[in-house]
């Protein structure tokens, strides 16, 4: 399983993404939405992490960019709003949704759960 | 019905709340970055005690990361306090740059804000004698046009200067042509109206200014 994390809080980004290769889960990341394009015109992923508020192009707008390349993608947004209503934007593009700060364990059983 | 629709139409406690939210989710992302790398430091220990050898110096650095966000916590705590602080008083003696410098702090948690810069004010005009939490909103609302018309690689100048002997104006420079959305809008005029000032855009060089009279008698 291969996995695109973006997300703009570098250092949350960084960590989350040494925690994953820890436990053998093979990830990219990359702080913008540009950059996540750019990772993905030479890469194929199982699954996106995304942030949903990013300066330029944000998750959900990504969402749709990534899922033009990689129809295949499953999308997961991370937010640190946690509102009834950042989780229905999430659940109504088609993708799951999980609150910052994250369980790693939840994350660990979603991606399982999302797993080709 | 109508107290409730007052409260929807409150300019003040919509502003608050905005900015409330905007601290919160900043609060989260810091709090996110600690749980993360908390979480990190405990694998490598785990995998320590499990007989791999990791070196100390990874484990320390997370450490140290996580001091250098509890301190960021800490500094948007103290923001928030300043900025709830800020409604003790209906009108008092403000500092324009400590004033100027926690909206633009928290305008930055807004994840399109753009790069800011603030000039050194002339000495006759640091202080002035106003509602500081309008005068925030003010601030605020013209930061967020600023941010929607600049895009995140740009960057907005923002000067103070002495307009006439009884007003101070506060300039935000190289505005982008970004955002359609008119400015200032009617209820901006109205906040501005209610502490005597007034927001004008300059056509030319995309600079919008907010001038401020020295004095507003309670």
């Amino acid at each position: 399983m291969k996995i695109l994390l973006v997300d703009d809080e570098q250092k949350f980004a960084m960590m989350l993404a040494k925690r994953l290769a820890l436990r053998n889960i093979d990830v990219d990341y990359v702080y913008t939405g540009e950059e996540a394009l750019q990772k993905a015109q030479n890469n194929r992923y199982d699954v996106a992490l995304l942030d949903v508020k990013m300066p330029g192009i944000g998750g959900i707008e990504l969402k749709g960019k990534l899922k033009e390349t990689h129809p295949d993608i499953k999308i997961v947004f991370l937010t640190g709003h946690g509102s009834k209503k950042d989780f229905e934007a999430g659940i109504s593009e088609g993708a799951e949704y999980l609150s910052k700060p994250l369980q790693i364990e939840e994350l660990l059983e979603l991606l399982q759960r999302l797993k080709p | 019905m109508d107290s409730l629709m007052e409260i929807e139409k409150n300019d003040d406690l919509a502003f608050y709340g905005q900015v409330n939210a905007s601290i919160s989710h900043e609060l989260k992302n810091i709090l996110a970055v600690i749980s993360e790398t908390s979480g990190l430091m405990n694998d490598l220990m785990e995998l320590s005690a499990g007989g791999k050898k990791i070196a100390p110096e990874k484990i320390m650095s997370c450490g140290h990361d996580i001091v250098e966000e509890i301190q960021r916590g800490f500094g948007t705590i103290n923001q928030m306090n300043r900025f709830s602080h800020s409604m003790d008083q209906t009108i008092s003696r403000v500092d324009l740059i400590q004033l100027i410098e926690l909206m633009t702090g928290l305008a930055k948690f807004l994840s399109f804000a753009c790069r800011l810069r603030l000039g050194k004010p002339p000495e006759n005009c640091s202080t002035i004698r106003t509602c500081p939490f309008r005068l925030q909103n003010l601030i605020y609302r013209t930061l967020v046009y600023a941010f929607k018309s600049t895009g995140p690689d740009g960057e907005v100048h923002i000067t103070i200067h002495r307009e006439t002997n009884d007003s101070v104006c506060i300039a935000f420079s190289g505005i982008g042509l970004d955002s359609d959305e008119p400015f200032p809008e009617e209820s901006t005029k109205k906040i501005a109206a209610s502490i005597g000032a007034e927001v004008r855009m300059t056509g030319s060089n995309r600079t919008i200014e907010i001038l401020v009279p020295e004095l507003v008698e309670p």
